[in-house]
C-alpha cells in the first residue's frame, strides 16, 4: 500500500466526527431504547411476560401496575426468541403456551416450573374452583392430564364443536343440526356437500370448514372420537394405521377431497374462518364457543348463528375435546417467581379473567366466573345452553411431549396434499406419515432422554 | 381505384407515434401490475371486514370506511412505534452509510495483500441468510446486555453492510486516479483524500445508500421482534402483530389501513431523494 501519512488534524477530525456520530446517535437514546406509551412506568419488581398482543391490553397492564405494584414488561411470543432466552438462561417470567400441545413438551424438557405449591397457598386460584380443562397443563412424566400443574388455561372452547348459519341452511333446505344430539362426521360432510355453493368453478359459499386448531391436534382429537389413540402408549410414536386413526385420517382426507371447505389444497384467503363466516360465505365453521366473541359484535350475524355439539363417529364415543387451552406457564429459571405468581393470579383470577369471561371469546377456566358469560340476548342463551350441555362430554386428548405440533403439522402439510388430490391412497399416506413423523418423534425422545 | 400513399416523412411520424403508443401501453400495464398490490392494500383498508371477505370480490367499497385509518392509528400508539422505527432507521442508515463508504474506499483505492480474498469473503457474506445467524445474534447481544436496547443497530451500523460496501467500491473505483494523485502531491493522506475529495463527490451514492439502509431497517421485522420488548419495538412489528381480535386472529382491514400509513414515510423519502437514488445506482455501475 502506498504510504502517505495524513495530516494529524484531519485524521483526528475524521475520527472525532465518526466516533462522535456513533456516540451521539447512541447517547441520544440514553443508552437504551425508547418506550411507547404503555402506561407502565415507575419502580417496583419487573415481571416479563412473553405473550401475544391480544392477551393483555395496555389498559389492563396499567391496572396491574396500580393493583399489584409490579411493573409488567411484555415481549411478543416467538418460539425462536423463547428458545434463545431459555438457552441464555434469562427466560421470561411467564410464557404463553397452548396447553393441549405445549404443556407436556416443556414439562418433559424440565424447563417448566411445577406450580402445585403456588396453587396450594392461593386464595384466588383455588383448586376446587379450577375447571377440568386446566388438567391440560398437568403432566406426570408420561401422561398429560395427570401429575403436577405447570400452567393454567386463560379460557377455552371445545374445539370440535361447530357454528352454523341458519340463513344458509334455509336457503339450501338442509335441516338444522340438533342442539343436544350430535350428527355423525359422515352426516356433517353430507350436509357440507349440500350447503356448498359454487359459481363458474369458484366456491362462493363454503359448505363447512373443519380444520381444528391445527392438523396434528385435530387428528389426535378425531382419532379419540373414533375410539382410539393416535399415539402409542408411551407417546413415542404415531400410528395412523390403527383402525381408529385410519378412520379419522380417511375422513379428513375426504373432507379435503370434496372441497366443501378450506384446506391446504383449497386455502381460504382470509386465513381463518372468522371473516368468511362473517361475510355469510360459510355455512358451518368448526370453531368452538370462542367464535361467539366475533359473532356477538355483529347483531345480524348473531341472529342467524347457532352452536352445535361436536360430531361423533358411527360407533365411536361421544367426546368433546379442547384442542387449545391457551394460557401461561412459568419457566423454571424465571428470575422473579413470586412476583410472577402474583401476576399469574391476577391474570387468571382477577380483572383480565373477568374481562375475558364477559367478552365471549372463551369459557372461563374458573368455575366461579361462569356467571359472567354473555347471556343477555336470545341467541346468547341458545349458545350457552348448547355449550353447558357439551361440557359433560369434555375430555383431554393427550399429545406427545416429543415433538412440537408445528413440526408434525409441517410433515402432514408436505405429504398429505397428494392424498387430498386423489393421487395417493389413504393407506399409503398413513404409512408415509408414520415413517416421517416417527423419525421426528425419535429425535425428540432422544433429546428428552 | 387510386392507391394513395403517405409521404415518407408522414409515414415515419406515424410509425414513431405507433411505437410510442405501444411503449406507453406496455409501461402503463407494467406500472399497473406493480402498483396493483398497493392499490389492493389501500382498497382493503377502506372496506369493512364483510366486504373484504365477500365473494364475488367487491373491487370498490360500497361505503368507504375512512374510520379504519383513524381506528388503526388510535388502536395502538402509532406515533410512538413510528418514532422508534425512525430512530433505529436513522441511526443505522447514517452509521452504515459512513462505515460502508469508508470500507468501500479502502477496497477501491488502497492495495494490500489479501485484498481480493477479503473482498470475496465480504461479497460471500451477502449470501448468508439472516435466519441462520438469528440465534447466535440473540445470544451475543444478550451476553453483552444489549437486548431491549438500540445498541445492536449502532454496532451493525458501524460494521458496514456488504452490499453498500460494494456500491461504494464500484463508485470510488470509477473516479479518476488523477484526483487522488493530485491530492497526494499536495500532501494529503488517505483519510483526507477520502473525507475531503471522494466523499463530497459521492452524494448520489451516499443518498442511494442512505435510502436503501433506511428502507431495510424501517421494513425489518425479524431483528426488532427478536431483540426488543413490545414497548420498545418498531412499527413493522406492531403493524404485523397488534391488529388482532380477542382470539388473536388478524383484523385484516385495520392491518391494511395501518400498512398504508406505515409505507407513507418510505414513499415520501424516496420521492424527495429519488434523483440522488437513481443517480447513485447508475453511477456505481450497478443497474
Amino acid at each position: 500500500m502506498p504510504s502517505h501519512a495524513g495530516a494529524p488534524p484531519s485524521r483526528r477530525r475524521f475520527l472525532a466526527l465518526s466516533a462522535g456520530g456513533a456516540v451521539a446517535g447512541a447517547a441520544a437514546l440514553s443508552g437504551c431504547a425508547m418506550q411507547v406509551s404503555s402506561g407502565v412506568s415507575g419502580s417496583g419488581e419487573t415481571v416479563t411476560l412473553m405473550i401475544n398482543p391480544d392477551d393483555l391490553t395496555p389498559e389492563l397492564i396499567k391496572q396491574a401496575q396500580k393493583d399489584l405494584g409490579v411493573k409488567i414488561r411484555t415481549v411478543k411470543y416467538d418460539i425462536t426468541k423463547l428458545i434463545a432466552m431459555l438457552t441464555n438462561g434469562n427466560p421470561p417470567d411467564l410464557v404463553r403456551g397452548i396447553g393441549a400441545v405445549d404443556a407436556a413438551y416443556f414439562a418433559a424438557r424440565d424447563v417448566a416450573e411445577e406450580l402445585d405449591p403456588y396453587f396450594a397457598r392461593s386464595s384466588i386460584l383455588r383448586l376446587d374452583d379450577l375447571d377440568p380443562v386446566n388438567d391440560l397443563w398437568r403432566y406426570d412424566g408420561r401422561t398429560q392430564g395427570k401429575g403436577p400443574r405447570y400452567g393454567m388455561a386463560k379460557d377455552f372452547s371445545q374445539d370440535s364443536m361447530y357454528w352454523y348459519n341458519t340463513a344458509l341452511f334455509d336457503k339450501t333446505g338442509v335441516d338444522y343440526p340438533s342442539e343436544t344430539e350430535p350428527v355423525t362426521y359422515e352426516e356433517w360432510l353430507d350436509n357440507a356437500e349440500r350447503l356448498v355453493q359454487r359459481k363458474n368453478g369458484q366456491t362462493t359459499v363454503f359448505g363447512g370448514s373443519y380444520n381444528g386448531l391445527g392438523k396434528a391436534i385435530l387428528l389426535t382429537s378425531l382419532t379419540a372420537a373414533a375410539g382410539g389413540n393416535l399415539f402409542t402408549d408411551d407417546f413415542s410414536q404415531v400410528d395412523f394405521s390403527s383402525p381408529e386413526a385410519r378412520k379419522a385420517l380417511g375422513w379428513y382426507i375426504d373432507y379435503c377431497r370434496v372441497r366443501v371447505g378450506p384446506s391446504i389444497i383449497d386455502p381460504d384467503p382470509n386465513t381463518w374462518d372468522g371473516p368468511t363466516y362473517q361475510a355469510n360465505r360459510m355455512a358451518m365453521s368448526n370453531c368452538g364457543y370462542w367464535l361467539g366473541g366475533l359473532i356477538n359484535t355483529a347483531p345480524k350475524l348473531a341472529e342467524v348463528s347457532r352452536l352445535a355439539p361436536a360430531p361423533v363417529f358411527e360407533g365411536g364415543p361421544r367426546i368433546s375435546t379442547c384442542q387449545g387451552g391457551t394460557g401461561l406457564w412459568m419457566p423454571r429459571k424465571a428470575r422473579n417467581k413470586d412476583a410472577a405468581w402474583r401476576v399469574f393470579e391476577w391474570f387468571f383470577g382477577e380483572a383480565p379473567a373477568k374481562a375475558r369471561a364477559s367478552g365471549g371469546w372463551g369459557i372461563p377456566t374458573l368455575k366461579s366466573l361462569r356467571s359472567l358469560m354473555p347471556a343477555q340476548e336470545e341467541h346468547q342463551k341458545q349458545v350457552l345452553k348448547v355449550q353447558e350441555a357439551e361440557l359433560k362430554h369434555f375430555s383431554v386428548a393427550s399429545f406427545t411431549p416429543y415433538a412440537k405440533w408445528e413440526g408434525l403439522e409441517s410433515i402432514f402439510n408436505q405429504i398429505a396434499p397428494a392424498a387430498m388430490r386423489g393421487d395417493m391412497s389413504v393407506d399409503t399416506l398413513a404409512r408415509r406419515l408414520n415413517s416421517a413423523m416417527n423419525e421426528q418423534l425419535k429425535r425428540g425422545k432422544e433429546q428428552v432422554g | 381505384m387510386t392507391v394513395t400513399s403517405l409521404p415518407p416523412k408522414s409515414a415515419a411520424r406515424v410509425r414513431v407515434r405507433v411505437n410510442r403508443l405501444v411503449l406507453y401501453t406496455v409501461l402503463v400495464a407494467v406500472t399497473g401490475l406493480f402498483l396493483g398490490p398497493f392499490g389492493w392494500l389501500v382498497l382493503a383498508g377502506l372496506k369493512s371486514p364483510e366486504e373484504l371477505a365477500a365473494s364475488p370480490v367487491h373491487w370498490l367499497p360500497d361505503t368507504i370506511q375512512w374510520h379504519n385509518f383513524a381506528d388503526a392509528f388510535h388502536l395502538i400508539d402509532f406515533l410512538g412505534y413510528a418514532r422508534n422505527s425512525l430512530v433505529i432507521a436513522l441511526i443505522y442508515a447514517t452509521l452504515v452509510t459512513l462505515s460502508s463508504a469508508w470500507v468501500g474506499f479502502g477496497f477501491a483505492r488502497l492495495n494490500a495483500p489479501g485484498k481480493k480474498i477479503l473482498f470475496g469473503i465480504l461479497l460471500g457474506s451477502m449470501m448468508l441468510p439472516q435466519l441462520i445467524t438469528l440465534f447466535p445474534t440473540y445470544l451475543i447481544f444478550a451476553k453483552l446486555g444489549m437486548v431491549d436496547t438500540y445498541w445492536p443497530w449502532v454496532l451493525w451500523g458501524l460494521s458496514a453492510a456488504p452490499y453498500l460496501v460494494f456500491l461504494f467500491r464500484q463508485f470510488f473505483a470509477g473516479l479518476p486516479r488523477e484526483l487522488e494523485e493530485a491530492a497526494i502531491i499536495d500532501g494529503a493522506g488517505y483519510i483526507q483524500i477520502f473525507w475531503r475529495i471522494f466523499l463530497p463527490q459521492s452524494w448520489p451514492v451516499l443518498s442511494a445508500s442512505f435510502i436503501i439502509a433506511f428502507t431495510w431497517t424501517w421494513g425489518d421485522y425479524i431483528a426488532p421482534q427478536l431483540l426488543l420488548s413490545t414497548d420498545h419495538s418498531t412499527l413493522a412489528v406492531a403493524v404485523m402483530t397488534t391488529y388482532v381480535n380477542g382470539a388473536g386472529a388478524p383484523v385484516a382491514n385495520l392491518q391494511a389501513a395501518a400498512s398504508v400509513m406505515y409505507v407513507v414515510p418510505i414513499l415520501l423519502i424516496f420521492l424527495v431523494a429519488q434523483r440522488g437514488f437513481v443517480a447513485g445506482m447508475s453511477t456505481s455501475g450497478l443497474k
